[in-house]
């Protein structure tokens, strides 16, 4: 049996793994699913739904957990490749457009394993957009997405965690090929636990991944990120933005992780981690690890925690906005920097408005 | 309109105002004036209700309103405007939504209907033409990457479609050229009416020269020292704080 990781773990300082050891051995149970329809997206897409460990709804893709056993070990995806019952794999042809598809994870009360595979084909494209929620149980949900894009191939992942109780692990790992695109945005709001990361392998010339995220973390909230890029060629680029929010007594933490493998000349990394806490009481970590092997890069990282500043609060509201419009604004102002590169006009809309939503749960 | 009597205010147990009294009736520009650290930016910010600031004694009337009990944005939207010496940048927030946020939530404290968009627009358009600002400008987060000239200038843009009654103006010359002070005077000799007040915080003459005040008070260690008429401004100017201060 694989041992899950311990705060004493490289890379696990900040996680909140409490619930995956106590509910680990403990079945999904077949609880009522909440409202699916208010939890998706609201954008046109083809849609999946995933419960308690099982597929509900295929959505036109094929049912099978089928992980990319290529990939380097990774405790929480081995444990979901060795116990999962249930899966998706979703191909795109090349050239073709695959739209948008919408994956919905309901986390019933016990431990559930699901593994996603997605392999998009030279010039294919993709909009995949996974939404994490639970009803009133505690739970441990633990998703495991692979990618592979071929060259050429674009992808652009939402990732939305919006739970109430229990702990979501999420480990997204894609490969990327000559020109491929990756443009990834985790929007994770809840007032309970969650691991999120996503792993972008950049293994062809010219392939670009964004990997962007908004950790809003309140009541006893421990939300946890890792954001890790690997120019493992010459002449590719990666960008991350993160900002995270934590209230109460809330922690929120991301170790944004930028690697550059000798001869991976050329490289173009550009990163910036921002923390922001509402009370004293809260608490956010940030941690940028850069490992440059090579010398002819540009690797541009900044990293900072504050809060809000009062002048910039005493400004708005002396031109007649309320203490608490003139919060929610700078507050969303702050994250919606993660949000910059989400190009889609499709998709932009609705998650700022998912964003807004979430700030506001906030105040 | 405005009216502060014996006004004592301490920031962190040291007192900065020791007993100010101003009164500015509908209609009147008055002109604050005094050397560095007299009180004068304290008192406009205490008006405005900035934390941090402690009043000991005394009270502000403003249209028959007990000043002090309000929250700032209450102040605001019973039409007092405060004009920052300086302006503060606020990044990701685009001018015009701040605005016209800032806007429709006086208008809903005051029991009026939001502005239309074309409506919010259409005086946005004749007020950045009459004060020469760029529609790309503001269109761009709130005063970042703005000069000293244009911060100001987004100042008077946001009192012109705000349309306070009472304007009170922290410095609005300091870091101005020539032209770009020709422009924020005419702007305050437009808000000038019968019905509006202004109280003009300022170092200098200068401004005075393109706004013709009906008083000038000079405040020295959190005091009034003296009041009188737009003569003695140039008496100031000739003379210095020294002799008046002492």
């Amino acid at each position: 049996m694989i041992r899950l990781p311990s705060r004493r773990d490289e890379g696990w300082r900040w996680a909140d793994l409490r619930l995956a050891e106590r509910l680990r051995a403990v079945p999904p149970a077949n609880d009522r699913l909440p409202d699916l329809a208010a939890l998706r997206l609201p954008v046109p897409a083809r849609r999946a739904v995933l419960a308690g460990g099982t597929v509900v709804d295929a959505g036109g893709l094929v049912a099978r957990a089928d992980p990319d056993r290529s990939l380097a070990p990774h405790p929480l995806a081995d444990i979901a490749a060795e116990e999962a019952r249930a899966g998706l794999v979703l191909e795109v042809g090349a050239g073709e457009d695959g739209g948008i598809v919408e994956c919905v994870h309901v986390g019933t009360s016990g431990a559930q394993h699901a593994v996603l595979r997605v392999v998009l084909g030279a010039g294919a494209r993709l909009v995949l957009v996974q939404t994490v929620a639970d009803g009133a149980a505690e739970h441990w949900s633990n998703i495991r997405l692979d990618v592979r894009l071929e060259a050429g191939a674009e992808l652009l992942r939402v990732l939305r965690v919006a739970t109430g109780r229990g702990l979501v692990s999420a480990r997204a790992a894609v490969r990327l090929a000559a020109s491929a695109r990756l443009c990834d945005l985790s929007l994770v709001a809840s007032p309970a636990a969650a691991r999120i990361e996503t792993h972008a392998l950049l293994e062809g010339e010219g392939a670009r991944a964004e990997l962007h995220g908004v950790l809003i973390a309140r009541g006893p909230a421990g939300l946890d990120a890792v954001s890790r890029v690997d120019h493992a060629v010459p002449a590719t680029a990666s960008r991350q933005v993160w900002r995270l929010l934590a209230a109460g007594t809330a922690q929120a933490a991301v170790e944004g992780a930028v690697v550059v493998a000798p001869g991976a000349q050329k490289s173009d990394a550009a990163q910036s981690l921002r923390g922001m806490v509402l009370q004293r009481t809260a608490a956010v970590n940030l941690k940028p690890e850069l490992a440059i092997h090579a010398d002819d890069v540009s690797c541009a990282h900044g990293c900072a925690v504050g809060e809000i500043d009062p002048l910039q609060r005493f400004y708005l509201e002396s031109r007649g906005l309320p203490r608490s419009a003139a919060q929610a604004l700078l507050l969303r102002a702050f994250a919606s920097e993660a949000l910059a590169a989400l190009a889609d006009p499709r998709l932009s809309e609705p998650v700022t408005a998912d964003l807004v939503r979430q700030l506001e749960a906030l105040a | 309109m405005l009216d502060i009597r014996d006004l004592h205010v301490r920031v962190e147990d040291r007192p900065i105002l020791e007993g100010v009294t101003l009164s500015v009736g509908a209609g009147e520009v008055h002109a604050l004036m005094g050397p560095n650290g007299a009180g004068k930016s304290t008192l406009a910010h205490v008006l405005a209700g900035r934390e941090g600031f402690e009043v000991t004694a005394g009270s502000v009337t403003f249209l028959g309103q007990d000043l002090l009990a309000m929250e700032p944005h209450a102040r605001a939207a019973a039409g007092l405007f405060l004009g920052f010496q300086y302006p503060v940048e606020i990044p990701g927030v685009s001018n015009l939504l701040f605005l016209r946020t800032a806007l429709n939530a006086q208008r809903r404290q005051r029991g009026e209907p939001e502005i239309s968009g074309a409506e919010f627009l259409r005086r946005v358009r004749a007020e950045a033409e009459v004060l020469g600002l760029d529609m790309e400008m503001l269109k761009r987060p709130v005063n970042v990457g703005f000069s000293g000239g244009e911060k100001k200038r987004n100042e008077a843009f946001q009192m012109g479609i705000l349309a306070p009654r009472f304007a009170l103006l922290d410095e609005t010359d300091s870091g101005l050229d020539i032209d770009a002070l020709k422009v924020v005077a005419d702007g305050i000799n437009r808000f000038r009416g019968p019905d509006r007040g202004v109280l003009l915080i300022t170092h200098y003459q200068r401004l005075l020269d393109h706004v013709r005040p009906d008083a000038v008070h000079v405040m020295a260690a959190g005091r009034i020292v003296a009041s009188g008429g737009p003569e003695l401004a140039r008496r100031l100017e000739a003379e210095g704080y020294g002799a008046l201060a002492a």
